[in-house]
């Protein structure tokens, strides 16, 4: 079986309307146009005859337009009109040069909302729990009863600790800064909530404070740095599957010799360069090291280190480096704090141990040969021929952040950069590679950074599960997928959201505002439980259990900006077609619920608190909130030497006019003004580093201490029999976070139909397992039925479980356990049991490749 | 055996046609919505499991490939339901897919595809499956390609 296909797609005339927009899923932002016009006409396919301006019946490959088949869709827009959309590959980006894109990306348009299609599961109305049943209310009656349930409760305690949020605070996805500017100006400026999550995580911080508090932000590096770097370390981040396009049009070519003219070109004279170098650090063989291996034979290295052991690694080649010489002490003299180095040397590098004896307890801890930590150090630091310090580029995501001590294993991949001047340099860089884009501009948060600094941050997710808070408010995120512990989690919201439900009515509840309300606040203090309401574009799992629900607007229905991760490239997304019903933008929700919250408590005759509420008054259009949200940066008229002390994501001073006017070229942030005009940022800390000196903060480690009791309980006595797996978990090519529009695409769910684990070829035959069975998956915590690839991805007593699918998470089996220095969860790490389920699922079979994804010779 | 045709030669040699733009959906073009012209591609004896056959097909500018999986393939013909066609052209960018241990791998950007699931790309960067050829087989054994169901790239319309 497979699904429609089509094999003939709609020209855009020469006369159809051209967008600049930027995709909505991945880190990278690759651009994209949008070419819509008035169905019932349509171009020719010679090249003067449509509006891509190339012949359509046979292009060259790679120099064609792409135009696949799910590059195209029709929607009807508040007019009546229908309109041809179709979204193709820009060529003119810096991002995804050459027109390139990836499956995410490419499905951009039939994403978009239609009646006609399986999209119009989208939400179009306000609507409220009755009993068991949804019902469309106006968005007036949802501002009334929500905004009367959280003054109602405010009133009652007198402050806001009852009010708990989980919100999206990224680009792109349809948020991007105006989104959230709105969401921050509600909760930070209009409330003071300090329950308030994050939508991939059960508290408000940063992933990556280890770096932060460095002075180093993480986003520091450029995309054309993965072409010109000697050496490229991809750490807990499998690119060509979660940032495809930068993969393959910055790292690829490089490893292939491509780039040699750029570096020739770019890099110091007689600096003697060469194809890159990559080395992956990564349990899994993923196919980032497997297709590099087929690119590059003989200049690829993994490392394989023991889960939860990621530090020690970073820190034992960081040794190595001390030791052979690696380092330039003129410039860690200069350029870092030499106090605090002190304290690395010891904590860190533990000097005091002897070389052999630290590479021999490295060595043990981490599972990684001690020649091949030595070989890391060399194609990290070794300088080349002539003297010429070596350029690497280190890019990691998931595996380090949600690795057991986040702070740690941060701090230990930054501080090793550094000792190896391998920041700040054309081809160099230590950063993420991002999940989302990014686009955050808040007022100041309650946490402002770890343990060391103020912190650590509330763990929203256990206030909740232990009864705390009355009303739960849901953002764009959807915590039923996504939050660790997941099972406990589920179970705990819909006890107490139903508790609430419950004494709403045996059959009939309230029928009017005030009643309703009255009752709800009455039944938070009576039942312990939860007013919970979501605002979200589906009605996505969480929603099942919610009271209230917001529909809100997507990427493409308003203007939008973001930044992406490889460049902090800042781009207008324009809007080309309106929301589905009555939705809106979040900004604008947040808007609407503070000035109903503001009038309520001008009614009270509490007019300091309605002003708090005004925030949004002004805000009539979405350039309004994005120039709102400039004025929370500093002043960004200093020379380029000072760019360290900017946010990341500074963008005072530009404009949608000036955004439109740079097209796809965008600008990088943190914008400078320069003579009244706004300067981009390359690279950073070119001269200094984040700090209030300016000077890199070295931080001590701490020692291996073995895993947590969440963990260590299952490597005991009968519980290490009884699970005698580790899993780790993460994402796949084929879809994007929690499927919430993939789920209605036949493309997405035919190839990827279940939740999947990645079992070894030995334990497959041990428990006569093969690709395509239906296993469940399970611990103490929780459990999941997945299918099965066999694969030599993953080494014999190791799992990697899909993170999640619209059909199922692994979360449900990863502990409560959170660093204590941030709050940040180790989604990556656990033990679990398995068993087949007896039967198949014959469809799914026969339906679904299950060919090796990592075997690409 | 792998017949190499010019576009104008295709029309010359086109045994009928057996595919007729009609209908409601066909004004969006849901394959296969056009007039494809029936051309032999190979003889069914002359295949060997694991072995691929290239051509052109519905014209000389694009490329076909042809494969005896050696296993039940969706839309497979012969007595074993495992030949199967495609277009060659990667649904990303263009690029020629090769055919190695079982399955189409494009070596720009590794786009892989699975010729027993209807040409499904499995891992990589292309979003469609490689379009499918359909086949007939004739009586004496030739295989006939009579229809392209999806778009093949770098076309609005395949034909």
């Amino acid at each position: 079986m497979s699904y429609e296909r089509r094999d003939q797609l709609p020209i855009p005339p020469r006369n159809a309307t051209v967008r600049n927009t930027v995709c909505q899923y991945c880190n990278v932002g690759c651009g994209y146009k949008v070419y819509t016009w008035p169905v019932g006409t349509q171009g020719g396919l010679e090249a003067s005859q449509n509006a891509f301006g190339v012949n359509l019946s046979a292009q060259p490959p790679i120099a064609g337009q792409t135009y696949s088949e799910t590059m195209h869709s029709i929607v009807t827009n508040k007019d009546g009109v229908q309109y041809h959309v179709v979204i193709v590959p820009a060529k003119d980006s810096p991002i995804n040069l050459n027109g390139d894109h990836s499956s995410r990306g490419a499905t951009n348009a039939i994403a978009t909302f239609s009646e006609g299609r399986a999209t119009r599961e989208r939400l179009k109305y306000p609507m409220l729990r009755v009993g068991d049943q949804f019902q469309v209310i106006t968005w007036q009656e949802a501002l009334n009863i929500l905004c009367g349930v959280a003054k109602g409760i405010r009133d009652k305690d007198g402050n806001d600790d009852n009010i708990a949020v989980k919100a999206f605070d990224h680009g792109a996805s349809g948020a991007g800064f105006e989104n959230n500017y709105g969401v921050g100006s509600l909760f930070f400026k209009g409330f003071s909530v300090k329950h308030i999550a994050i939508h991939n995580r059960p508290a408000y911080n940063s992933e990556v404070w280890g770096s932060r508090e460095r002075g180093v932000h993480e986003l520091n590096y450029d995309a054309s740095d993965a072409r010109l770097a000697d050496t490229i370390v991809l750490w807990g981040a499998n690119t060509y599957e979660t940032g495809s396009v930068f993969y393959t049009e910055h790292m690829l070519p490089n490893l292939r010799g491509a780039t040699i003219p750029e570096k020739q070109q770019s890099l110091e004279r007689n600096e003697p360069v060469e194809a890159a170098y990559m080395i992956v650090v990564d349990p899994r063989r993923t196919s980032s090291l497997t297709i590099a291996q087929t690119a590059a034979p003989g200049r690829t290295l993994h490392l394989r280190p023991n889960l939860g052991t990621d530090y020690i690694l970073a820190n034992a080649i960081a040794r190595v480096i001390w030791e052979r010489g690696y380092y330039n002490m003129q410039y860690l003299q200069n350029r870092t704090d030499m106090a605090k180095f002190e304290e690395y040397k010891a904590k860190s590098l533990k000097l005091g141990t002897p070389y052999a004896e630290f590479m021999a307890q490295a060595s043990r801890i981490t599972g990684v040969p001690r020649a091949d930590i030595e070989k890391a150090a060399d194609w990290i630091a070794k300088p080349k021929t002539g003297g010429f310090r070596r350029r690497t580029l280190t890019i990691y995501e998931k595996g380090m952040i949600w690795n057991m001590k986040n702070y740690d294993q941060i701090a230990a991949l930054v501080q090793m950069a550094v000792l190896s001047q391998n920041i700040g340099r054309p081809g160099t860089g230590c950063g993420r590679q991002g999940g989302h884009q990014e686009g955050y501009v808040r007022p100041p948060s309650p946490t402002p950074g770890s343990i060391y600094n103020g912190g650590p941050p509330v763990n929203v997710d256990k206030y909740l599960t232990d009864g705390g808070g009355k009303l739960y408010w849901v953002i764009g995120t959807n915590p039923y997928l996504s939050t660790p512990n997941n099972q406990l989690f589920r179970k705990r919201i819909h006890e107490r959201t139903k508790a609430l439900t419950d004494y709403l009515g045996q059959s009939g509840e309230p029928g009017t505002t005030e009643g309703y309300v009255t009752k709800v606040l009455e039944g938070l203090e009576a039942t312990g439980g939860l007013f919970m309401v979501v605002q979200d574009l589906y009605m996505i799992h969480t929603a099942l259990d919610a009271h209230l629900l917001l529909p809100a607007s997507a990427w493409g229905e308003a203007n939008q900006t973001s930044i992406n991760c490889n460049s902090r490239l800042l781009r207008l997304y324009e809007k080309f077609m309106d929301p589905p019903g009555e939705a809106k933008q979040d900004w604008e929700i947040c808007k609407l619920v503070g000035l109903r919250m503001a009038d309520l408590y001008r009614k009270d005759g509490n007019e300091a608190e309605a002003r708090k509420f005004e925030f949004g008054k002004g805000w009539n259009k979405d350039e309004d909130v994005f120039l709102a949200g400039a004025s929370e940066f500093p002043d960004n008229n200093i020379p380029a030497s000072e760019e360290a002390t900017l946010p990341a994501e500074c963008y005072k001073g530009v404009t949608y006019a000036f955004l439109k006017q740079v097209g796809q070229q965008g600008i990088r942030t943190p914008v400078r003004m320069e003579n009244g005009k706004p300067v981009g940022t390359l690279r950073r800390y070119s001269t200094k580093f984040g700090t209030k000196d300016g000077k890199f903060s070295w931080y001590g480690t701490d020692d291996w201490e073995g895993y947590p009791p969440e963990v260590q309980k299952y490597l005991e006595g009968d519980m290490a029999q009884k699970y005698p797996f580790w899993m780790t978990t993460g994402r796949a090519q084929v879809i994007w976070q929690t499927m919430y529009n993939d789920r209605f695409l036949p493309e997405k769910m035919l190839t990827l139909p279940l939740p999947y684990i990645e079992l070894h070829p030995q334990d497959a035959q041990r428990l006569s397992i093969k690709s395509g069975d239906i296993v469940e998956v399970w611990n103490e915590e929780g459990n999941g039925t997945f299918m099965v690839y066999v694969t030599d991805a993953v080494k014999p007593g190791l799992i990697f479980a899909l993170q999640y699918h619209t059909r199922g998470t692994s979360n449900s089996m990863v502990s409560g356990y959170t660093d204590p220095k941030t709050t940040i969860p180790w989604y990556k790490g656990t033990r679990v049991a398995i068993r087949k389920l007896s039967g198949g699922l014959p469809d799914v079979t026969s339906n679904t490749s299950l060919l090796a994804q990592n075997k690409f010779d | 055996m792998a017949a190499t045709l010019s576009r104008r030669s295709v029309f010359k040699v086109l045994a009928g046609v057996v595919a007729v733009a009609s209908g409601g959906k066909a004004q969006y073009g849901y394959a296969p919505s056009l007039a494809y012209p029936a051309l032999k591609v190979g003889n069914i004896n002359n295949l060997r499991d694991g072995q691929a056959v290239y051509f052109n097909y519905p014209d000389g500018s694009a490329q076909g490939v042809l494969v005896k999986l050696g296993q039940r393939a969706i839309g497979g013909v012969g007595r074993g339901r495992d030949i199967v066609a495609f277009s060659a052209a990667c649904t990303h960018m263009g690029c020629g897919v090769q055919f190695k241990g079982g399955r189409f791998v494009c070596p720009c950007h590794y786009s892989m595809f699975d010729p027993a699931k209807a040409g499904q790309c499995y891992q990589g960067l292309a979003s469609t499956p490689l379009p499918q050829i359909r086949l007939r087989v004739a009586q004496n054994g030739d295989l006939l390609a009579q229809g392209v169901v999806g778009l093949i790239w770098g076309r609005a319309r395949n034909i």
